[in-house]
């Protein structure tokens, strides 16, 4: 156990407050979940989609998550960009550490990437022309799920310093990491569950398929959100005892993140088995989706918090120089806002404008 | 420098190299056809022409699935390989950096979103919000080429941010807008010329014809401009390094050869792209295809030429390309490098072949393979001890030739100054020695494992 392998600090400055650079991480990471919770779930729905179901609606159902995933996946790789950037600033020699322990797998990530997005597209194509798509959707999501592992691997590396000696001969050890499978398991299963309300959500694209789309994605959820509370419990029983115990006995500002997550998952229980009842029901398969992203969103929050728990004795004497360049920072934050508000308006005029009667389309 | 060292057969030069050559061509491709493709739909307002209609539309699925996944793709690889390969350098970038690349990732937003919408409203929007889709595009990826551009050009002529570290400094740097004009040029030419091959496709001769003149008149302004970039460029390096890396006799061969080849892909584009300009009837597909190979040359003969010309650095004047300050060689000189290259001495042995094998790893192994990517073995394959040590010490000096204010003239200006005790000098060379023997190869590596 050693952490004098830690790098050491970057001579130059944070170039922004800290708190504002974890601020604009966990809320690019939240947008980035979303589209990755729709990409990954979406394409492991459709491949799960039960036998009995006949096979005309388990094309409409993986056309439709096909469809969704060309637009997911292009936003989740967006998406990952910024929180990478941010999380570089305050957390790199961690980051660098890790993902430089595993450089081959690290890097085959996104050739992972790149298969799944091309292999949406060769499904999204082969469903338009009416053919099957299963293998390529299973390949999708076995790269995704694959990437999702990689990810977890080396999150669980830049924050155990202390055992970076024994990853350094063999970094496959992170395997055997005791919050591995249940980490892993506990974002896959979220992934699923949330995709598998958008049938009962949007069921417009599904025409007949949708009321035993959504039937059966609402009772998966269900089961899926149940589960969670298992999968969640075990997670944090896995913890280190020196986070565990710093998360619990933090006081309230430190467990708040974590009582809210597991309240807003109970709700959303109880949402989800009044809609299995009445799986028409859009509004309310709408407000679960709602409560899905609240739910991850206040996940994030904890995992930040658990990740400073992790890394409190390699941080203990940190002492970060903060000099922020604010003309910088300033444009930034408008230049963020101009585009995503041009995004969002893009996006609705893409969605409302057509042609009026006698009017050619573009 | 105190990272782990990925050891890599091909070197991380070579790897870094082949994935930047592939973003950038895709890249520069994804922003003039933007370009080009707002500008020919805005002009299919006023005079339509089904031709280039169907060319936009069979071009907008290239867009998107080249572009927006490959492109993002491949610059995210980029960036993960010089973390793999140059953490510290990486991070010092992202520390100076990274409202900058925030910025740009705000605009790549909007230009995966717009290129989306672009595509999937075909035949379903009215004209003009498909134009205006296309337009936000051309725009968005415009802007993260003006923003990248800055730190690009930082990373070969820092100027002003050498004494200030002001963003600003740094981002508005001597390269900043020839690069800018280089590469506003090398977008159009690309788009032209890929556009140029998806034009061959059309049936109608009179119509291909009509395209191809298009095309070409885009390829020849595209080539002009990119030529005025170039020579600018030039013209703004720092005479050093102008004279050291592209005089008559550069220091590296190979970039010497690559400026020529650079003005060879220069011209033939150029020639390429008046016959179409002028000529469009005698386009064919080997034409059009001679013309992409060009234009791939142009670009990526530049794009060799800015990186060779910044050694032996990553950032010029500020780190070597081993990760080592320009600031911390005086401190490092008395203490050791080993005594920052924790991870490059974590698993040294006692004797001196292990410990010139860390001074190795530290030091050298960002440029140098064992036997791969130019190969130390290979390289002082017939040195011995005595001019190792002589060498070695001359480079030595070159570190208080490189910190001196201003700096002197280095023995070696395309290798950074060895930086380390005598000792570590000794060490060194009694690995390099080892290199010869693949006995005493085994019996150093034996040693370590025990």
């Amino acid at each position: 156990m050693r952490n004098d392998l830690i790098p050491a600090l970057d001579p130059a400055p944070v170039p922004g407050p800290p708190a504002l650079l974890v601020v604009l991480w966990i809320v690019t990471f939240f947008l980035h979940l979303l589209a990755v919770n729709a990409a990954l779930g979406g394409a492991l729905f459709s491949v799960l989609l039960p036998p009995s179901m006949p096979g005309a609606s388990r094309r409409a159902v993986a056309a439709f998550f096909a469809e969704i995933n060309s637009w997911a996946l292009s936003l989740a790789i967006t998406f990952a960009i910024a929180p990478l950037l941010f999380m570089q600033v305050l957390y790199g020699r961690f980051f660098y550490t890790a993902s430089v322990l595993v450089a081959p797998v690290w890097l085959g990530l996104l050739l992972l990437l790149m298969l799944a997005y091309y292999l949406n597209w060769i499904a999204k194509f082969r469903l338009r022309a009416g053919k099957g798509a299963t293998a390529a959707l299973a390949f999708s999501a076995t790269c995704s799920l694959a990437i999702a592992a990689i990810q977890t691997s080396v999150h669980l590396i830049s924050v155990q310093p202390a055992l970076w000696s024994a990853f350094l001969g063999r970094p496959s050890l992170v395997l055997g990491d005791p919050t591995f499978v249940p980490r892993l398991l506990h974002f896959v299963l979220a992934a699923v569950a949330m995709a598998a309300v958008l049938p009962a959500a949007f069921p417009g694209s599904l025409a007949d398929a949708a009321p035993g789309a959504a039937r059966f994605g609402l009772f998966t959820a269900l089961v899926l959100t149940g589960a969670q509370f298992a999968v969640g419990l075990w997670l944090l029983l896995a913890l280190p005892r020196a986070v565990l115990s710093g998360l619990m006995t933090g006081g309230v500002a430190n467990l708040a993140p974590l009582a809210l997550g597991i309240l807003v998952g109970l709700a959303l229980l109880g949402l989800l088995v009044r809609a299995v009842g009445a799986p028409g029901n859009v509004r309310l398969a709408r407000v679960a989706l709602g409560h899905f992203a609240a739910a991850a969103l206040f996940m994030i929050v904890t995992r930040h918090q658990v990740r400073d728990l992790y890394l409190a004795g390699a941080r203990a004497t940190e002492r970060l120089v903060v000099a922020p360049q604010w003309s910088v920072l300033a444009l930034f934050l408008a230049v963020f806002v101009l585009c995503a508000g041009l995004s969002v308006w893009a996006l609705f005029r893409a969605a409302t404008d057509r042609p009026g009667p006698g009017e050619a389309a573009a | 420098m105190d990272y782990p060292i990925w050891d890599l057969a091909v070197g991380g030069g070579v790897l870094i190299g082949t994935i930047a050559i592939l973003h950038v061509v895709v890249s520069h491709f994804a922003v003039g056809g933007g370009l080009v493709m707002a500008w020919a739909e805005t002009s299919l307002g006023r005079r339509p022409d089904p031709a280039l209609r169907a060319l936009l539309k069979r071009a907008s699925l290239m867009l998107i699935l080249v572009s927006t996944v490959f492109g993002a793709i491949s610059g995210v690889a980029i960036w993960f390989t010089i973390g793999l390969v140059h953490p510290a350098a990486t991070s010092a970038l992202i520390h100076s950096f990274v409202w900058g690349w925030a910025i740009e990732w705000a605009f790549f937003l909007l230009e995966v979103v717009t290129a989306l919408a672009w595509y999937a409203t075909w035949d379903r929007v009215r004209p003009r919000t498909h134009r205006l889709l296309i337009v936000l595009y051309a725009f968005a990826a415009y802007m993260s080429l003006v923003i990248i551009q800055g730190i690009l050009g930082f990373m070969l002529t820092p100027g002003r941010w050498l004494e200030t570290r002001g963003f600003w400094d740094g981002f508005l740097n001597p390269t900043y807008l020839p690069g800018i004009v280089f590469r506003t040029g090398v977008c159009l030419l690309l788009a032209g010329t890929y556009l140029m091959l998806a034009a061959l496709r059309e049936k109608d001769r009179a119509a291909r014809t009509r395209l191809a003149g298009l095309l070409g008149r885009v390829m020849t302004v595209g080539v002009a401009v990119a030529a005025a970039g170039l020579f600018w460029w030039k013209a703004a390096l720092p005479p050093d390094v102008a004279a050291n890396f592209l005089g008559d006799k550069p220091l590296i061969a190979s970039l010497g050869t690559g400026w020529r080849h650079l003005f060879i892909a220069l011209a033939a584009s150029a020639v390429l792209a008046l016959l179409a300009a002028l000529l469009p009837r005698t386009v064919r597909w080997p034409q059009a295809v001679l013309a992409l190979v060009a234009a791939f040359g142009l670009l990526g003969g530049y794009e060799r030429i800015r990186e060779g010309a910044r050694k032996p650095f990553i950032v010029r004047g500020y780190m070597f390309s081993n990760g080592i300050l320009v600031s911390e060689v005086a401190a490092l000189n008395r203490e050791g490098v080993l005594s920052k290259a924790r991870w490059a001495a974590y698993d040294a042995g006692d004797d001196s072949v292990s410990k010139g094998r860390a001074v190795f790893r530290a030091e050298c192994a960002s440029c140098h393979t064992l036997d791969g990517y130019l190969s130390i073995r290979k390289r002082t394959a017939s040195a011995d001890a005595d001019f190792l040590t002589l060498f070695l010490t001359a480079l030595r000096d070159d570190g208080a030739k490189w910190t001196a204010s201003p700096p002197q003239k280095a023995d070696y200006p395309f290798m950074p100054p060895f930086v380390g005790t005598e000792d570590e000098i000794r060490w060194l060379v009694a690995y390099l020695d080892s290199l010869k023997s693949p006995a005493a190869v085994k019996t150093a590596e034996a040693t370590r494992a025990q």
